[in-house]
């Protein structure tokens, strides 16, 4: 078990190694000048040029991108272009908001889809069954920035019951901070609730159908008891192994979500560097957020040898 | 705060209790004194000599002062100078200093701190460039006087150092304006002015915070724009940036921001319904749109094929797709300078007024012999005027029969490749878009855009004498009348070889909510004298 | 009806109609459709929206691109049946229109990834050294959220429908070759395969005879589902200001111009969200659809 742990934590190391390349390669060769942006409408290529040369721009590909890793290395992600802040101060500010909503969506997403993707496998062929997973394939469907913009106008704009946008720091009170984060979280988990739903219920219909479950049946144990118990311990494996894929859904979506909502993360911080080219904090970022990834695809790899002790590598 | 709060209402009890955050009612009692703020821009960066966006030099004006600043009529008047002496035929200017000036570390504002300041600014400033050149030598005096002497007079040494056209020229602390040159960013952000700079709550992208600095002693005279008497009403401003209009405009209308730079017009009306928000135009001097030609290369570098865009352009349509459907917003332009300010002239300009012209602009193609070489052009999608003037602009092109490559990018892009002097298919240019604000091209040497320098001229190179041969005319002008005559010369000139084309004068809202009082209409917002009940 | 004597406490099932249906619709293309509900609607409503994209221009359409900034801001009425957007451009036609680049991203990204990833999953399958570099770099792809990275993709060209499939498919890419790695895999080891390659049958004959009709499934499947989330993800990019150029409409184009007027003129965003979003439904619904039909396991993996 440990030693499964040591290698997969291992394993990770080439390919954070691709991803550095990856990322470093392609901001490379881009066109698009920072040095032209800074200075702004008014300046004088001279002006430029000397821009380039004190932000070192010019210095050839293999040097950057050793003096890239060494830094990376010593925990230092380089300064942004354009602020002159250090990257890792820049992310430490932004971090807040976007964890929080990935959290409250992931909470959020998870309640309400295992119990609908439970319910409709239970009722399979029902119009429970296919109205869950119509409203499930819709939350597919709609792009979630005109799910934001529809929740916005009614619950926040018309009926004035929640903040239209922003972010309140979770120092200031648990609710104000809940608050500004219900619907961006429901815009967000729109995507989230539909795949997971469907694979609920698509394993547990294949896991209700199994031996066991008409065992437990013919044995009279209740119907929540199997429910519970028995058929979702045993999907829970897949439901799993959604939830990590679905995260890199999550960021996807949250990018445009924190853009309707003016939220202030890593998502819109992401987006105005790449296209502004502000190649430090670009790798930062993106760094980031494959680490996080990675990692959480490995805490899930070592998660699934709780639930089914028939998994081991 | 009038939005009601759902969650905070039914769990207020739970709030005081479960989390121990600040309670509502003192909560909102602090807002009062914080005014939030939507800038038009993102405040990516915080040198105001550094780049020439707007924004940063709306931001560095509450937490700098300047030794003159215009008032509302664009007269510069004295601010942080008590008094100046000119000797020696002009070429002497000796300043001296208001008392108990002070910087934000607590220092007093000496001549030396000034000298500095100057001197960091000049080279970056077009103004600043030709004060330089005509520097012999500048130097403090005393603590407060310092004294500059000159090769020759510079009567418009005032307009210079007062002037709201970026950059402008900020007193900084002696350390710091000597420990970054001009060509390098400052990462302290000690000020002269009213406002204090809030390093650690800046979160670049989001927010930016200012607090009242105290110990800021403001002139007694009444505020008008950058001069008077600068008073704070409000202990906090915090800028939100909200890159999403509609979020903006919804905001606002929920009383979470309390003042918006530049709503689109498009939302004004909603806005207006609103009884608790106020809109009224942002800045009488308003912004010029520009379609930027480059002179080097084909297919404009034949004044034919400039002279026929001009033909065919349709102001109207321009605008109209900028600014929507409201008439009063926008002014039709033939002249390069900005209306209703003194140096405003239309001579030259009937080529932009009548009826459009098509068939005309056809044949001129046709006799410079255009065949069909395709025009390069870079419009940036994520500035709006950009973005809008761009579509009409491929519109027009293609209906006076002409070959449009059209290049979809960012306004990063745009700033690189409108630099490159190759042909425009060798990873050049044709034409690209952009706007100057009126408060810059009130007179030709606050206004690159307009001088036509060749090699050393901005973006497009144009080359035409008669309109820099009118540049010194305009500095000697002994009086305005000679002033406007130079400048009418210069403006025909400009028209007939099209250093570029103006696409029209337009002005922009602003909006705040009613509970705010004292903002004033300008080039930029002014945080002074607003307040919140 | 048989009267069976039931042993008691057990009920008798209720009584069922006619178990066979008549054997005409049982066989054939109706039959299946019969049969498979789901791909029915689904395969109906893409097709709808394939013939809007081929027949856009005789559909009562007008030029796209034309600018008319006089008539801006229109709302829906006789003239301009979705109204008119900021440069009085008519969305009716731009949405019409826009069908052509949605659909042509959607297909040409399925397509694409599915062949490349088809190419590289079999090397990667059948090649013991290729396959530990390559599931590297495909691991190390898939760790870089795919939004980010058709992002960063499209910041480095210019904006164009071309740009945009690249990016996306390159994005695509490495799920698909994952899954027929998978696939591959798995068949290696079946006793049929193994006979094969005993039998000496060339690499080439046993892909082609043993191992594409399995991954046919699975891929084609997924290839639905690639591509829906390609058309969502088009329309993310324009959102954000990195799509499709203004000058050729597509749904999140035109939605992304409106965005700014949602609140009063939604009929900008409406529209093209509407068209989009039944459009992504329909090509989902024919994937479970397919899904269900081909191999209803595979709903446990997708």
């Amino acid at each position: 078990m440990f030693a499964y742990i040591v290698r997969r934590v291992l394993a990770t190391i080439p390919v954070m190694a691709v991803v550095a390349l990856f990322v470093f390669s392609l901001l490379y060769i881009a066109p698009g000048d920072p040095a032209a942006i800074i200075a702004g409408d008014q300046a004088t290529p001279a002006d430029i040029e000397r821009i380039r040369a004190s932000l070192g721009l010019d210095r050839p590909y293999l040097v950057r991108f050793g003096a890239w890793v060494w830094d990376i290395a010593r925990g230092d992600l380089g300064t942004s272009i354009f602020t002159n802040l250090p990257v890792r101060t820049m992310i430490a500010q932004r971090i807040e908001p976007t964890l929080s909503l990935m959290v409250v969506t992931l909470i959020l997403a998870i309640s309400l889809a295992v119990p609908m993707g439970v319910m409709a496998a239970w009722k399979q062929g029902t119009i429970i069954d296919r109205a869950v997973m119509a409203f499930a394939v819709l939350g597919f469907s709609v792009p979630v920035f005109v799910v934001g913009y529809v929740l916005a106008y009614y619950f926040a704009l018309e009926w004035d019951l929640l903040p239209v946008q922003g972010y309140t720091p979770f120092s200031r009170g648990f609710f104000p901070w809940l608050e500004n984060l219900v619907l961006p979280a429901i815009a967000l988990g729109s995507v989230y609730i539909a795949l997971i739903a469907r694979i609920t219920r698509a394993t547990m219909l294949e896991v209700l159908s199994q031996d066991y479950i008409r065992t437990a049946r013919a044995k009279g144990v209740g119907q929540r008891a199997i429910l519970f118990i028995h058929a979702l311990k045993n999907a829970a494996v897949p439901i799993v192994t959604v939830i990590g894929i679905g995260m890199a859904l999550l960021i996807g979506g949250a990018v445009v979500t924190e853009s309707v909502f003016a939220i202030p993360g890593l998502g819109r911080l992401t987006v105005d560097a790449i296209l502004r080219r502000d190649y430090p904090v670009i790798q930062g970022v993106v760094l980031l957020f494959s680490f996080v990834y990675v990692l959480v695809n490995l805490a899930i790899d070592i998660a699934y040898t709780l639930f089914d002790p028939r998994i081991r590598y | 705060m009038e939005r009601r709060s759902f969650l905070k209402g039914g769990a207020a009890a739970g709030v005081a209790l479960a989390s121990g955050g600040v309670a509502a009612p003192a909560y909102s009692q602090a807002a009062n004194r914080t005014l939030r703020f939507v800038p038009q821009a993102n405040l990516a960066n915080f040198d105001p000599i550094w780049g020439t966006q707007y924004v940063v030099r709306n931001a560095s004006a509450m937490v700098w002062d300047t030794l003159y600043g215009f008032n509302d009529k664009l007269e510069p008047q004295r601010q942080m100078v008590e008094a100046e002496e000119v000797t020696d035929e002009g070429k002497t200017w000796t300043f001296r200093l208001r008392e108990g000036l002070r910087f934000h570390d607590g220092e007093p504002v000496r001549g030396r701190d000034c000298v500095a300041s100057i001197r960091r600014w000049m080279p970056r400033d077009p103004m600043g460039q030709l004060l330089r050149a005509a520097t012999d030598e500048i130097a403090a005096v005393d603590d407060r006087t310092f004294r500059w002497k000159l090769k020759a007079p510079f009567p418009k040494m005032t307009m210079a150092l007062g002037k709201n056209a970026t950059p402008m020229c900020f007193i900084m602390p002696e350390r710091i304006a000597t420990r970054f040159d001009s060509f390098t960013q400052i990462n302290e952000y000690v000020g002269s002015g009213p406002m204090r700079f809030e390093r650690n709550e800046w979160v670049p992208g989001a927010r930016a915070v200012f607090s009242r600095f105290d110990q800021y002693v403001p002139r007694n005279e009444p505020a008008s724009w950058l001069a008077g008497g600068k008073r704070m009403g409000v202990e906090r401003v915090e800028w939100v940036i909200m890159p999403d209009p509609a979020t903006a405009s919804a905001a606002l209308q929920n009383g979470e921001i309390d003042w918006w730079e530049n709503p689109i017009t498009d939302l004004v009306p909603v806005l207006r319904r609103n009884r608790n928000i106020a809109v009224d135009i942002a800045d009488p001097l308003g912004n010029i749109g520009s379609f930027r030609m480059n002179h080097l290369h084909a297919p404009f570098n034949d004044v034919r094929v400039r002279r026929a865009v001009m033909m065919a352009l349709s102001q109207e349509d321009y605008m109209t797709a900028l600014v929507g459907n409201d008439r009063s917003l926008w002014k039709p332009l033939p002249g390069f300078f900005t209306p209703d300010t003194p140096l405003y002239t239309e001579e030259g300009g009937d080529i932009l007024k009548g009826p459009r012209n098509l068939d005309a602009a056809r044949a001129l193609l046709r006799e410079a012999g255009y065949t069909n070489a395709p025009v390069i052009c870079l419009v940036a999608q994520d500035q709006p005027i950009t973005k809008a003037m761009g579509d009409v602009t491929a519109d027009l092109l293609k209906r006076i029969g002409m070959n449009v490559d059209f290049i979809a990018t960012d306004w990063g892009t745009v700033g690189q490749r409108r630099s490159m002097r190759n042909p425009p298919n060798q990873g050049g240019w044709s034409m690209f878009h952009t706007w100057h604000a009126g408060a810059d091209a009130i007179n030709p040497v606050l206004y690159n855009a307009v001088r036509a320098n060749g090699d050393g001229a901005w973006f497009g190179w144009p080359n035409v004498p008669a309109v820099e041969a009118e540049v010194p005319n305009w500095l000697a002008a002994a009086n305005l009348a000679e002033e406007r005559a130079a400048i009418a010369r210069l403006n025909r000139a400009a028209m007939e070889n099209v250093v570029y084309a103006p696409t029209g004068f337009f002005l922009s809202y602003q909006a705040w909510r009613r509970n705010v009082t004292g903002i004033a209409k300008g080039p930029l917002p002014f945080f002074w004298g607003v307040s919140k009940s | 009806m048989s009267t069976t004597v039931l042993p008691p406490g057990v009920n008798a099932a209720a009584p069922m109609g006619d178990i066979m249906p008549p054997v005409i619709a049982r066989r054939g293309v109706l039959g299946f459709l019969r049969r498979n509900p789901t791909i029915a609607f689904g395969g109906l409503l893409v097709l709808l929206m394939v013939s809007v994209a081929v027949f856009a221009p005789f559909l009562f359409t007008k030029d796209p691109t034309a600018l008319a900034p006089a008539l801006r801001t229109r709302e829906p009425s006789a003239t301009h049946w979705f109204g008119t957007d900021m440069l009085g451009r008519d969305v009716y036609s731009r949405v019409l229109y826009g069908t052509q680049v949605s659909l042509l991203v959607g297909f040409s990204v399925a397509v694409l990834a599915s062949a490349i990833g088809l190419t590289i999953g079999l090397i990667s399958g059948f090649i013991r050294a290729a396959d530990a570099i390559i599931m590297r770099v495909m691991d190390g792809m898939m760790s870089i959220p795919p939004i980010l990275l058709a992002i960063a993709l499209m910041a480095l060209t210019r904006g164009s429908v071309r740009n945009v499939i690249i990016a996306i498919t390159i994005a695509e890419i490495p799920r698909v070759s994952r899954l027929v790695r998978g696939v591959v895999l798995s068949l290696r080891e079946q006793p049929y395969v193994d006979a094969a390659v005993a039998a000496g049958t060339r690499t080439p004959v046993i892909i082609w005879r043993h191992i594409l009709p399995n991954t046919l499934a699975p891929l084609t499947v997924q290839a639905t589902y690639i591509c829906a989330s390609a058309m969502i993800t088009e329309a993310i990019l324009s959102f954000i200001g990195a799509g499709t150029p203004p000058i050729i409409p597509s749904w999140g184009n035109i939605m992304a111009e409106g965005r700014a007027l949602w609140q009063v003129k939604p009929y900008i965003v409406f529209f093209p969200a509407i068209f989009l979003s039944v459009t992504v439904l329909a090509v989902n619904l024919l994937g479970d659809g397919l899904r269900d039909a081909l191999d209803p396991r595979m709903a446990k993996r997708l």
